[in-house]
């Protein structure tokens, strides 16, 4: 723990992370408090079946179980920038990019818009990447 | 008979410049030796927006009636949701409708123009007379069941310069095929 | 001797001939990578050669077909004359000449109008854009190979053209590039060469007539 929060002093410090801490912690606060690594973790790995094609899907279906690498597009094979802040600093910067992406991702993805706490779960998960 | 043949000389000047100019698509940009097949995307919105799932397909490619119908159903975009937020959507539309290949006299843009029915507003470029025609050489393993390349709808893979609104035919290299002109 | 110069190519002839060449070359080089301009020439060299042939019956006396026109027999006696080196001199142009005058207009007419074929068809433009809708992707593209082949074989044609000139130069030791530009030609040789060659003194009479009126 005292590890992790070193790191992060030193990250803060070089001034990398200061734009994603605070859009995300705003975001976190709109959506009601904490997210929890884990379940996002969880998520994020969790096979959704498509109902009109039958496939099924999940984050990893582009983006990969190792989000500090590169992603591919499922149908068009165009290439996705890692997701993981720790390895692309433009992650987590962009409040609206965020919501886009949530948006468009969860209704392919799971078939429905996520919920505050999914959404806040994924945050969480994907910060500590 | 000095004065007949200049009246001719004159006249057949004249009549050609005529001919060129009443048929209009032969007139415009090209003329002036631009090489180039489509107007080259010049919006960074666009190119960001569009261009990060998938190639970003010139607006010259399509008329707008169709760029407008598929700003429409962007909840069911080629199956997957591929929603704007609304101001965004506005601005891209307008952009797209704008730059649209029935408002620009580029050379594909103006046969793919003119490939399209009046009534109809199709969404895949590659289902339009234009394209099946200048595609409808290449066999079946050169794109479709070829690996490296899988779909028509991946134009940068094959026309190398295809971001740069080049589609010209000695730029192409298929991948596992290489140059590729007939 | 005199060296009297003589007007053989009137301007429309000159102006003709060197616009095609122009044309023709721009048109094999920019094929359809510079398609707005390559159409724009095309049209172009057809309206010139619908005014050439009109210029072929009314125009001036070494412009009309009438004048350089002959039967097949005649150019095959010529091109043996060519061979053992006797070929008469003509003013305007000679049997073999005025051939390759017809098959290079035939054959650039044919590409002219198969290129509007292929416009139609493949760009779905100009004024056989309807046809477009009507015939097949294979057929269109039978209709882009016929033009270029014929494209091919017109510049096949033009390479016979140059050597047919070089040789005539040659033969009859004058400069026939430089005429085409001034549209002169030296009267002198021509008595020479005739003499030379033995003919009978109709002929150069004919050809004196001829220089007499040559329409100006």
């Amino acid at each position: 723990m005292k590890k992790l929060s070193l790191i992060m002093a030193a990250s803060l410090m070089l001034g990398t992370n200061a734009g994603m801490a605070a859009v995300v912690d705003d975001m976190l606060k709109e959506f009601g408090g904490a997210g929890n690594a884990q379940d996002g973790a969880a998520m994020w790995k969790k096979e959704f079946v498509d109902p009109a094609s039958g496939e099924k899907r999940s984050c990893v279906t582009c983006h990969g179980a190792d989000l500090k690498t590169a992603g591919k597009h499922a149908t068009t094979g165009k290439p996705i920038e890692p997701l993981a802040p720790s390895v692309n600093k433009q992650r987590l910067t962009d409040r609206q990019e965020i919501e886009k992406w949530f948006k468009r991702n969860c209704k392919w993805t799971v078939g429905r818009e996520c919920t505050a706490q999914e959404k806040a779960n994924f945050l969480v998960f994907i910060r500590g990447q | 008979m000095k004065k007949l043949t200049s009246v001719i000389l004159v006249s057949m000047v004249l009549g050609a410049g005529g001919a060129v100019w009443a048929d209009s698509d032969s007139a415009g940009r090209s003329v002036g030796g631009k090489r180039l097949d489509v107007a080259p995307v010049t919006l960074d919105k666009y190119k960001q927006e569009c261009g990060s799932c998938h190639f970003a397909y010139q607006p010259g490619l399509l008329p707008a009636r169709s760029w407008e119908k598929m700003m429409a159903t962007l909840d069911d975009h080629f199956g997957e949701n591929a929603e704007l937020d609304a101001q965004v959507a506005k601005d891209l539309t307008a952009y797209l409708v704008e730059h649209a290949a029935d408002k620009s006299d580029y050379k594909r843009s103006a046969g793919i123009n003119k490939s399209i029915a009046a009534g109809e507003a199709p969404l895949r470029i590659t289902e339009t007379a234009y394209f099946k025609r200048k595609h409808n050489e290449l066999p079946k393993r050169a794109v479709e069941d070829n690996p490296k390349v899988k779909s028509f709808s991946k134009c940068e893979t094959c026309h190398v310069n295809a971001d740069k609104g080049s589609y010209n035919e000695h730029e192409v290299r298929i991948p596992g095929f290489g140059r590729w002109e007939d | 001797m005199s060296t009297q110069r003589i007007k053989v190519w009137d301007p429309l002839v000159r102006v003709f001939h060197w616009s095609l060449a122009l044309g023709f070359v721009t048109l094999y080089l920019t094929e359809d990578d510079y398609l707005g301009l390559h159409v724009a020439v095309g049209y172009f060299i057809l309206a010139l050669l619908l005014v050439r042939i009109v210029w072929g019956f009314a125009g001036s006396r070494h412009a009309r077909f009438a004048d350089f026109v002959k039967r097949p027999t005649e150019i095959l006696a010529y091109f043996k004359d060519v061979i053992r080196s006797r070929a008469r001199r003509y003013l305007g142009h000679n049997p073999a000449g005025g051939a390759m005058v017809i098959a290079l207009m035939a054959s650039v007419a044919l590409t002219g109008v198969l290129g509007l074929l292929v416009y139609g068809t493949q760009e779905f433009s100009g004024p056989f854009a309807g046809l477009a809708f009507q015939v097949s992707d294979a057929t269109a593209h039978r209709i882009e190979e016929a033009h270029e082949w014929v494209a091919n074989f017109t510049l096949v044609l033009v390479g016979l053209h140059l050597l047919g000139v070089l040789l005539a130069s040659l033969q009859h030791r004058e400069n026939l590039v430089r005429s085409m530009f001034t549209g002169y030609k030296t009267a002198a040789e021509v008595s020479q060469q005739v003499a030379v060659k033995g003919d009978g003194d109709e002929k150069v009479k004919s050809h004196h007539g001829g220089i007499v009126d040559a329409g100006y």
